[in-house]
């Protein structure tokens, strides 16, 4: 009996850690779209300012996340706190990752490893299609990101950006949420880690 | 007679720069010290608005948040921002208790070094009188408007950070009007306060969070 129990047990878990959570119970489906945009930081003339909320392993801080297109591929991703200090100042340019700077406390390598590639995804504007899925009322386009697999969220019919989950073959490890009310800017933009306690919350400075 | 107009306008606007701001003699630094010092030491307590500015080369417009600040002497400060979000902070010995839009945290500065220095710029930039601070070269400059103090960084690790302090102080009652904070890359924030209410009774009450 014991055995029995053990062996479904291990199965099941054998079985659940083969597939992958995003895509389970959707259709695979014939697709034209070559590639899939994010729209969110793609226009040169928008200072994009958000108010960040930081909750790591239980402690929380603040600050303000600044990000500019400053080049046709170039992105830089600021971060202060509300006095204005600079924690990190980091620049985009295809693959290529520029840091500026970044204050001694956070000048750890897996800090900023983990910063590089949340902000990496987030201004990333198109990434080519690998896939397709369909549910109820959204499009799941799959792209490549190195060893690991992205999965945008577009609302069927806005084909508005609603999502993003980065995952390996197995396993989900970030999702992005965004909030949108006006076209291709996001009024509210949630990360969330799965594999550690860190989630960031933004919420863009209102029009004065 | 181009090339004239041309010298003219250098001359009238290089002698409207020196105009705008020179250094300090010796004599007038003393007087101009020992006025602010004197200021300083009748607040008891100041109330007043304030706007900030973050100047960042690359982008279009600066960061512009506001709020309202409170001191009381020696050394309680609240920083409240309310625009265009709710943040405060309360600088209350070795601590920062810290109100994000309803999150609240506290911060044990004890242990680290620059963030203590950091913050006693912060509480005493606002009395102005912070001159015999033995970590800061200064400088001193005057103009029709305003007269100013220049304080660079001594130390390598906190000249990492910022590159100068400059606060400004009107020149009847010697209060200090603006802060602005030059980072190495020049890029720089700049908090200039308004509505200033001096020595009005403060209830220590909120100081707490």
């Amino acid at each position: 009996m014991i055995r029995f129990l053990a062996i479904s047990f291990l199965s099941i878990f054998g079985l659940a850690s083969c597939s992958l959570k995003t895509t389970e119970g959707l259709r695979q489906v014939h697709f034209n779209k070559v590639e899939v945009e994010n729209p969110y930081f793609s226009n040169s003339e928008i200072d994009y300012v958000y108010k960040a909320k930081i909750e790591v392993y239980g402690k929380n801080f603040g600050g303000i996340l600044i990000l500019k297109k400053i080049g046709p591929e170039n992105h830089r991703v600021v971060f202060t706190t509300e006095f204005g200090s600079k924690l990190f100042d980091f620049e985009f340019e295809g693959d290529t990752f520029t840091k500026h700077f970044i204050a001694e406390d956070l000048d750890k390598k897996f800090i900023v490893n983990i910063l590089k590639d949340d902000f990496k995804l987030l201004v990333n504007e198109s990434a080519e299609v690998l896939a397709v899925y369909e549910s109820k009322n959204e499009r799941i386009y799959k792209t490549q990101s190195d060893e690991r697999f992205n999965f945008y969220f577009l609302e069927d019919r806005s084909e508005k950006l609603k999502k993003i989950i980065n995952t390996t073959k197995t396993k989900e490890k970030l999702e992005i949420d965004f909030i949108s009310s006006e076209d291709n800017i996001a009024d509210i933009i949630a990360i969330k880690h799965n594999n550690i306690k860190l989630t960031i919350d933004l919420e863009k400075f209102k029009k004065e | 007679m181009r090339n004239y107009f041309l010298l003219l306008f250098l001359i009238v606007i290089s002698s409207s720069i020196q105009a705008q701001e020179t250094a300090m003699s010796a004599s007038e630094i003393n007087s101009f010290k020992e006025k602010v010092i004197a200021t300083a030491k009748t607040t008891k307590t100041i109330k007043t608005d304030f706007v900030q500015y973050k100047h960042l080369v690359f982008l279009a417009d600066d960061v512009k948040t506001s709020g309202k600040m409170v001191f009381k002497a020696p050394n309680l400060v609240k920083w409240e921002y309310t625009n265009p979000y709710k943040y405060s902070v309360i600088f209350k010995e070795d601590q920062l208790l810290i109100n994000d839009g309803g999150t609240k945290s506290k911060v044990d500065i004890g242990n680290s070094k620059l963030f203590k220095k950091l913050n006693q710029l912060i509480v005493n930039s606002v009395k102005g009188n912070m001159f015999n601070d033995a970590d800061f070269t200064v400088y001193f400059f005057k103009s029709l408007k305003y007269n100013k103090a220049v304080f660079v960084p001594k130390d390598k690790k906190i000249a990492g950070y910022i590159a100068s302090f400059e606060l400004l102080f009107n020149k009847d009652d010697a209060q200090v009007y603006e802060v602005k904070m030059v980072e190495p890359s020049q890029d720089f924030t700049q908090i200039i306060f308004s509505d200033r209410v001096l020595n009005n009774t403060v209830n220590d009450s909120i100081f707490s969070n």
